[in-house]
């Protein structure tokens, strides 16, 4: 990696920093800070932030509308955000389906789509596990049969993030049941408002309802929205896989918390003596560090690989798993750390934006945090799977 | 300073080539056999690669190598297991002379440990109730588990002074009052008990600079990252035999490395050899910078990299059955070496409390 490339990235880290400081609104920042649950007109307004700083879709080739980031520069913005406790970038619209439509979409496509997920004027989900299809993405059952100028589409789609909101929803489904699996799938804009779609939501124990159900009842959706070719559908979601899968914010999540934790030990004093001073705490944070200094290390070195394309095919997957792991655990201490006002969670008052009835006034962020992301170890490919890819695509066995 | 990128690729090739020749895991067999240690032959031919001559500077006719350039020769010595006194003379020894030596001191020994003709020792952990003292003549007191000590042709030796300090002095190993005691270590590799009684013995002054404790601190680290480097050595050939392994042993009238749990355990080794390769390089980088991070960031990667390669060795011979825990499989002898390396310059524990301590000393930037 070129001095100047990481000469780059460290202004990005300081721009983002500045940005936080002194632009992001205070109202904004303070949810963020408390980690609390956003509505989605905060998203709107924190994306759009994002886009007037030139950023949302930096990572874009410049004829898009980016300004052609390389790997460390988007690494180096998402991961600041992640440390500073922003909320996160919502991938959907500008880092999954926006380069699968510039990458693979027509003319019109480009020209309909990318300025709308660029300001996120348009909100995306993405519809692409089912009930029989998570971690085998390929078993998946929603049917569209073409008839005449449109496709007509049925199934059901699960743990649609965000659905609710969502204007579109970027689909994969099967034109041919015929074929073998992968080859009969393809990639399918569907506009949530048409008729027959039906979005019920799932409740997920912190309270909320992150993800839904999404019924698709003779669902008729124009031929034009058709991504590439019929049957490529399992091609683009490949690619789109390549880039759900990069670093990300993992790292910062982690870098995050663990500070988090150790302000905690810092300022919480019991029997006369602050937490981190306590030897077994103070070991397992020291443990923390030393995994944190590991992973983050490793995810310098996975992106630099990336940049000058030396992969060897493991490095998102190690990162993942590392991240997300070391996440959960330290999240998990910090909620024990708590006490009592670690199990005491008003998940309404956290949604208005109150403060919870015990501990520091984001304990309802954390504990928030702490249940969702008992699902980063199974979202955008659970650890297992991960450990299956790297066996096959790294090790040959 | 820092070695280019042509210099160092030089040496790994030359080193890798060297070893692939000369040092296959049958003929090293017969290295083991040799009463020193080591093979005189091999050491002789480091010499005229210029490997001995690693850490000299250019006038002296060596290389300038900084750790990246150690860190090349050591992922050799560790994959190839070389018996060699390379860390202990070429590293340890020659880095400290060159450190904390007088003009005079290097000129009269530097020619020597660049031809290979003298091995320099260090002994630096004192024996129990026998701490070494320099009176400014002659050298008293104990110390333990000098690697190579059995066969160095002189020794540097941490000392305090009558006034407490610091000191490191030289001696020769064939001095009077100098008694050793030797010994074989679990990889075959030579050490020795040392006691020195009233031993003639000259201090290392440098005309200017650091302090002895300074430069002690400083070859510790510097030692401790080139462990670090052999470690990352031996995990690479651990992770790469064990998986070849998984792929052609049958059981069950299939290749045991069909199933998963294998697999999931032989990509949580190949994690480990990653994390491992990024730990390595970092401190190597930290070794040139300031004092704080040095200590984090050394201590960090050494604290982790102990546990690492452990698990990947354990999981090696796991892996592979009864057959690794034979002596006539390369996994044992790994495991062996790893075994020796964890207890030099300083224990796993020891370098983890060092990195507790050094980073939480550290407030938050944010």
């Amino acid at each position: 990696m070129t001095q100047e490339l990481r000469a780059r990235a460290e202004r990005l880290r300081q721009e983002v920093r500045d940005f936080y400081a002194h632009v992001m609104p205070a109202d904004l920042r303070d949810k963020s800070h408390r980690h609390q649950v956003l509505s989605k007109e905060d998203y709107v307004r924190w994306m759009r932030l994002l886009d007037q700083q030139g950023w949302s879709v930096a990572h874009w080739p410049a004829e898009y509308g980016g300004k052609g980031w390389s790997p460390l520069e988007r690494f180096a913005f998402e991961d600041e955000l992640a440390r500073l406790g922003c909320p996160w970038v919502i991938p959907f619209g500008v880092k999954y389906v926006g380069p699968v439509i510039y990458a693979f979409g027509s003319e019109a496509q480009k020209q309909r789509f990318l300025p709308g997920i660029k300001t996120t004027e348009e909100f995306w989900a993405q519809g692409y596990s089912e009930p029989g299809a998570g971690s085998d993405l390929a078993g998946l059952r929603t049917t569209a049969l073409r008839e005449g100028d449109h496709y007509v589409v049925n199934g059901q789609k699960v743990w649609t993030t965000y659905a609710q909101w969502a204007d579109w929803l970027f689909c994969l489904v099967r034109t041919d049941r015929d074929d073998k699996p992968q080859s009969g799938i393809s990639f399918l804009l569907i506009d949530m408002n048409s008729p027959g779609v039906k979005v019920v939501p799932i409740r997920t124990m912190d309270g909320y309802a992150h993800v839904n159900e999404v019924w698709l009842e003779d669902v008729k959706v124009p031929a034009e929205n058709l991504i590439g070719e019929e049957g490529k559908g399992w091609t683009y979601a490949k690619f789109l896989l390549k880039n759900e899968r990069t670093a990300g914010a993992i790292v910062g999540w982690a870098w995050h918390v663990l500070d988090r934790l150790k302000k905690h030990a810092r300022e919480t004093r019991v029997d006369g003596a602050a937490l981190i001073e306590q030897p077994l705490l103070r070991n397992r944070i020291g443990e923390y560090e030393l995994r944190f200094l590991a992973l983050e290390l490793a995810a310098y070195q996975a992106v630099a690989a990336m940049a000058d394309g030396s992969e060897n095919g493991g490095e998102a997957s190690l990162i993942k798993i590392r991240g997300t792991e070391l996440y959960q655990e330290v999240m998990e201490t910090l909620v024990e750390s708590l006490g009592a006002a670690g199990v005491a969670f008003d998940g309404e008052a956290l949604h208005r934006a109150g403060l919870p009835p015990l501990g520091p006034d984001d304990t309802g962020g954390i504990l928030k945090d702490h249940f969702y992301n008992r699902a980063a170890t199974i979202f955008g490919g659970s650890s297992e799977i991960q450990r299956n890819i790297v066996a096959k695509a790294v090790l040959g066995l | 300073m820092s070695t280019d990128l042509e210099t160092i690729a030089m040496l790994r090739d030359s080193a890798a080539r060297y070893a692939e020749d000369n040092y296959s895991f049958h003929q090293r067999w017969s290295v083991l056999e040799q009463p020193s240690g080591y093979s005189p032959q091999a050491w002789s031919d480091f010499a005229e690669f210029g490997f001995l001559a690693l850490r000299l500077p250019e006038e002296e006719g060596g290389l300038d190598g900084d750790a990246v350039a150690v860190g090349a020769i050591m992922e050799i010595v560790g994959a190839r297991l070389l018996m060699e006194p390379l860390l202990a003379s070429a590293v340890v020894g020659t880095g400290l002379l060159l450190r904390q030596g007088s003009a005079e001191q290097k000129a009269t020994l530097l020619p020597a440990l660049a031809d290979g003709s003298l091995v320099l020792a260090l002994a630096d952990e004192d024996a129990p109730g026998q701490a070494c003292v320099f009176d400014g003549r002659h050298l008293t007191g104990g110390k333990l588990g000098v690697l190579h000590g059995d066969v160095a042709g002189k020794l540097l030796v941490s000392a305090r002074d009558t006034a407490g300090e610091t000191v490191v002095v030289l001696v020769d190993a064939e001095a009077p009052g100098v008694s050793r005691k030797a010994y074989r270590l679990v990889d075959g590799r030579g050490a020795a008990l040392i006691a020195f009684e009233g031993v003639q013995a000259e201090c290392l002054q440098p005309e200017s600079g650091h302090s002895a404790a300074e430069s002690l601190a400083a070859i510790r680290d510097e030692a401790t990252v080139a462990l670090c480097a052999e470690s990352l050595g031996i995990v690479r050939n651990l992770v790469t035999i064990t998986t070849e392994y998984l792929k052609v042993r049958k059981q069950f009238g299939r290749t045991i490395g069909s199933n998963q749990a294998l697999q999931h355990r032989m990509v949580d080794c190949f994690m480990l050899q990653e994390e491992i390769r990024a730990l390595v390089a970092a401190a190597q980088q930290a070794l040139a910078g300031p004092a704080e991070e040095r200590t984090r960031i050394v201590s960090g990667a050494r604290a982790y990299i102990a546990h690492a390669a452990r698990k990947v060795c354990n999981e090696a011979i796991q892996m592979h059955g009864g057959l690794g825990v034979t002596d006539e499989l390369d996994v044992s002898h790994y495991f062996r070496r790893l075994m020796v390396n964890a207890a030099l310059f300083g224990s796993r524990d020891a370098h983890f409390a060092r990195f507790t301590d050094a980073t939480l000393a550290v407030a938050s930037p944010h």
